[in-house]
């Protein structure tokens, strides 16, 4: 059977941008790409990865194959990452054709995800567990989760609407800050602090600060660089939000908070 | 923080599995993903009740749940991430950011550099605990697989 060289270069160039886009490290996309080349038999497989793009090259019966894939979108689904790595994997075992992996990549592609309901009740959840992380009782606890949901309804639905990521982080924590004065206002919970801490870490940007180490550890700099940068430039983003939202309330309630 | 253990690692459970969800991990992967937080938020509130700095506390608390993360990343067969990313959140030091935030509103800039440095070696901190654990365990089983070779090397000669 005669290896489809092209449509090899393409489906790899896609899983590779599959896992850049859930928020895989650097190296494994690299070393996935390679990978899936090398299972084919092609020779001197390379890719260059960064966080907006990848590139792909590999060298077969007596021609060079190049590719470029530019990533727009970063988000997470760890999922995707984990069945990504395992077909990868499976690919040099199992002798899986060229086709087939296409097919299997485009299943991964439309995989599932949890119903919007359930991430809106566990975002919740998530901040209602930072409540009592963070010292505070049951009326701060039931603020966080339902300043939680209300935070992340604004951003899904600024994602929905494909708004930049700092803009988007900006306003839901604005929302977040007005919110936990005003469930503070209506006495449900009683420690301000304690409430828009355990609300904003549901913006904190997990991802970014856990690949920008593991990125700098394998030796991409210029992604972990770029990374750690994200992630700062988030924190500032937050700080933004809350911070005007705050100031606004002092102004108008008058003093202190 | 809470200075109740149990709440501190149930509610750290709690905190953790919303966010596993947020992540779309799936299946038995997604309780053991929240325990990383779990581990990770009782250590650290375990080692400050002890008299622990919180610095050194955070440090330790990381490379206790790299490490639950490098285990349980071979057993499930996934990328460490889907555990660290995980493990790491309860314990990133978004009250010191937001007491820094708080502290430049009220134009108070030496409190405000004070406490923010003091984020900034917390964030360092888990950072190098997470480092430490992915260093070593590169590093063995560099090691294990060249050995390995060695060995069958070895059995052919």
């Amino acid at each position: 059977m005669t290896l489809d060289a092209n449509r090899l270069l393409k489906a790899a160039s896609v899983a590779g941008r599959m896992l850049l886009e859930s928020g895989a490290e650097t190296y494994r996309v690299e070393e996935t790409i390679i990978r899936i080349c090398n299972a084919y038999g092609v020779q001197h497989a390379s890719s260059f990865v960064m966080p907006t793009g990848i590139m792909t090259s590999f060298f077969y019966e007596d021609r060079n194959y190049a590719r470029v894939e530019r990533v727009y979108e970063r988000g997470t689904d760890l999922n995707k990452i984990h069945l990504i790595n395992d077909l990868s994997r499976r690919i040099g075992d199992e002798k899986i054709s060229v086709r087939d992996l296409e097919a299997e990549l485009t299943l991964i592609k439309n995989g599932q995800r949890y119903s919007e309901l359930l991430i809106w009740l566990f975002s919740g959840l998530s901040a209602f567990g930072f409540a009592f992380f963070f010292g505070g009782g049951l009326g701060e606890a039931f603020s966080s989760f339902l300043v939680g949901m209300a935070i992340k309804t604004v951003s899904l639905k600024m994602e929905t609407l494909q708004i930049n990521t700092f803009f988007n982080i900006v306003v839901s924590s604005v929302v977040a800050g007005f919110l936990s004065v005003f469930t503070v206002w209506i006495e449900i919970g009683s420690n301000l602090d304690i409430i828009i801490i355990s609300s904003i870490m549901l913006l904190v940007p997990g991802i970014a600060i856990t690949n920008a180490i593991r990125d700098t550890v394998a030796g991409d700099l210029v992604s972990g660089l770029t990374r750690a940068c994200e992630a700062f430039l988030v924190a500032v983003a937050i700080a933004l939000g809350v911070g005007f939202a705050l100031s606004m309330c002092m102004s108008w309630i008058g003093g202190a908070l | 923080m809470s200075d109740h253990l149990i709440v501190a690692a149930i509610s750290a459970y709690l905190a953790t599995l919303g966010f596993a969800i947020l992540f779309n991990i799936r299946g038995a992967k997604l309780w053991a993903a929240a325990a990383g937080g779990s581990i990770g938020g009782f250590a650290y509130v375990f080692l400050v009740k002890q008299g622990m700095g919180a610095v050194m506390a955070l440090f330790l608390a990381a490379v206790l749940f790299s490490l639950y993360s490098e285990i349980c990343a071979r057993y499930y067969r996934t990328p460490v991430t889907t555990f660290v990313i995980c493990a790491l959140l309860p314990l990133v030091p978004g009250g010191g950011m937001y007491e820094t935030m708080v502290e430049v509103l009220q134009g108070d800039i030496d409190q405000a550099l004070k406490i923010g440095l003091d984020t900034l070696s917390k964030a360092g901190a888990l950072a190098l605990g997470i480092v430490v654990v992915s260093t070593l365990t590169r590093l063995y089983f560099g090691l294990k697989e060249k050995h390995q070779r060695r060995i069958k090397a070895h059995e052919k000669c």
